[in-house]
């Protein structure tokens, strides 16, 4: 008897723990699966993108087969501006400066295979919770509340669709609880084939004026050398590079080269690109949307932070930015 | 004179400026007696090749301009709604007149010499008085465009958007959505 009540005492004392840790393992699971799903479905449907006071609407065609990925996105408000993806390229179509920017994409999708471990590795930096059941376009969706631990990164609300875990819903979470930016579908149709005309661009190109950048030849050594020049002196807990690349810039021929730091969850990308003539840069912070930036100029290259993280962030890394010197 | 602040001018007697650039303009020339005095015989110059000959003293466009926006503050809170709308809603004489001279910038005998080393960022208290106002503008309508005045600058943005997209993390499908409504208010 004595035995029993000291086993429940436990039992009641470790229940808490492992419900809490399993309820974790859950909702990362849920995030795996969003990711997957929104490769590996077909989709077409309209989602609202609102920050601050803008709202926009967006239609996206989404197809996933034996060859591939293909993937459009227009918006359906003011300029009718379009991103097309391919497995390899990015189209941006800007119709009212009537320009197309053409950029090959780097190998693979840019959120790679090893997912899951990294949102593992990104857990003790967020808390991951499954939040209430709720409706969104229609479809019954599981709320996935996502914490971070630090002021270095932003917080997340997910709703995913519990049947086909797509992400229906998405908010993006200053740490002042405000919502800065929110993606919603309004309506989302998976079951569908999307004829091929769809992913063509509503512009015929003739008009327009054509940029592309490439990137550069692995093999260039030089570049290679350049490498680990530059590097970062802070980066918040977490963080790690995950890619690089470098492209020639279509417009200019500037090389540019970009480091992505990520801690699974949130990312930052440093851009550095030589000044290649007298150009101005911006100097300090800027943003867009839930998107800050921050640039600096140094040894003659423009020093760029992007990420969806706080301005403190990206001001941070970009303050603490060094060049070494291949001699050193 | 730096090369920038030749373009400024030159583009400025050409009615070339967007509205950041004219508020660029008129700080320079609101903090720096040298590059005011620049300006002046720049525009004496443009208006005797005009025929405008009439005049003995320099016209200077810009304190007039920043007198004129100075004296509306009822006209920009009422166009807060609109970014910028303070430095946007010149009065029409201003555009006539920029108008007008936008053939003599073509003439490339014009050349302005002089040393500016004075920074462009202090602002009068007029001066001062605008830029209070588009950051409440920011703040009302935040259009969803990066907050540079020049297109350089943010074309370049741009593009690094697009390039950091691939790795934007838990907004996943739905991260392009912030290139396809780039710009739209």
């Amino acid at each position: 008897m004595r035995f029993l009540l000291h086993a429940l005492l436990g039992l009641s004392l470790v229940l808490p723990v492992m419900v809490s840790a399993a309820d974790n393992d859950e909702a990362v699971k849920m995030l795996e699966r969003m990711t997957e799903a929104a490769k590996t479905l077909t989709y077409e449907g309209v989602f609202a993108y609102q920050s601050g006071k803008n709202m926009q609407s967006i239609r996206i065609y989404h197809r996933a087969d034996a060859r591939g990925e293909l993937e459009r996105l227009i918006s359906l408000n003011g300029a009718a501006r379009e991103v097309i993806r391919s497995n390899d390229m990015v189209t941006c179509i800007n119709p009212e400066g009537k320009q197309v920017n053409v950029s090959r994409r780097p190998l693979g999708r840019g959120f790679p295979s090893d997912l899951p471990r990294r949102l593992n590795s990104a857990t003790p930096f967020y808390d991951v919770n499954l939040g209430e059941t709720d409706r969104i376009a229609g479809r019954k969706a599981h709320e996935l509340v996502i914490t971070p631990e630090d002021e270095y990164r932003y917080g997340y609300r997910l709703w995913v669709d519990a049947e086909t875990y797509l992400l229906l819903k998405s908010e993006l979470v200053g740490s002042d609880g405000e919502v800065l930016e929110t993606f919603t579908f309004s309506s989302i149709n998976t079951d569908v084939h999307i004829p091929e005309h769809k992913f063509k661009p509503q512009m015929s190109g003739e008009e327009m004026t054509w940029h592309r950048s490439e990137p550069e030849q692995p093999l260039n050594t030089a570049n290679l050398s350049q490498e680990h020049h530059w590097r970062p002196a802070w980066l918040p807990e977490g963080f790690s590079q995950v890619a690089y690349q470098t492209r020639l810039r279509a417009n200019n021929g500037a090389d540019v080269e970009q480091r992505v730091y990520s801690d699974g969850l949130s990312s930052v990308s440093v851009f550095i690109e030589k000044i290649r003539a007298r150009h101005s840069h911006l100097r300090g912070g800027s943003h867009v949307g839930a998107i800050n930036a921050f640039g600096t100029i140094m040894q003659a290259h423009f020093v760029t932070v992007v990420g969806e993280v706080p301005a403190v962030t990206v001001e941070k890394i970009g303050n603490s930015i060094s060049f070494a010197d291949a001699q050193q | 004179m730096t090369a920038k602040q030749h373009e400024l001018l030159s583009a400025f007697v050409d009615g070339e400026l967007n509205s950041q650039e004219l508020d660029e303009l008129l700080s320079l020339m609101s903090t720096d007696d040298n590059a005011k005095a620049d300006y002046q015989r720049y525009q004496l110059s443009s208006d005797v090749l005009k025929g405008y000959t009439n005049r003995s003293q320099p016209v200077d466009l810009t304190a007039r301009i920043s007198t004129a926006l100075a004296d509306e503050p009822v006209h920009q809170l009422a166009e807060q709604q609109t970014r910028k709308a303070s430095v946007i809603s010149l009065p029409d004489w201003f555009w006539k007149q920029t108008a007008g001279l936008a053939a003599a910038a073509s003439i490339g005998a014009l050349a302005v010499v002089g040393v500016f080393n004075q920074p462009q960022t202090t602002a009068t208290p007029e001066l001062a008085q605008v830029e209070q106002v588009q950051t409440q503008t920011a703040v009302a309508a935040s259009p969803n465009r990066w907050t540079v005045g020049e297109q350089e600058v943010e074309d370049r943005l741009n593009n690094y958007l697009v390039d950091h997209n691939e790795y934007a993390g838990a907004s996943g499908l739905f991260s392009y959505a912030r290139v396809v409504s780039y710009g739209e208010e």
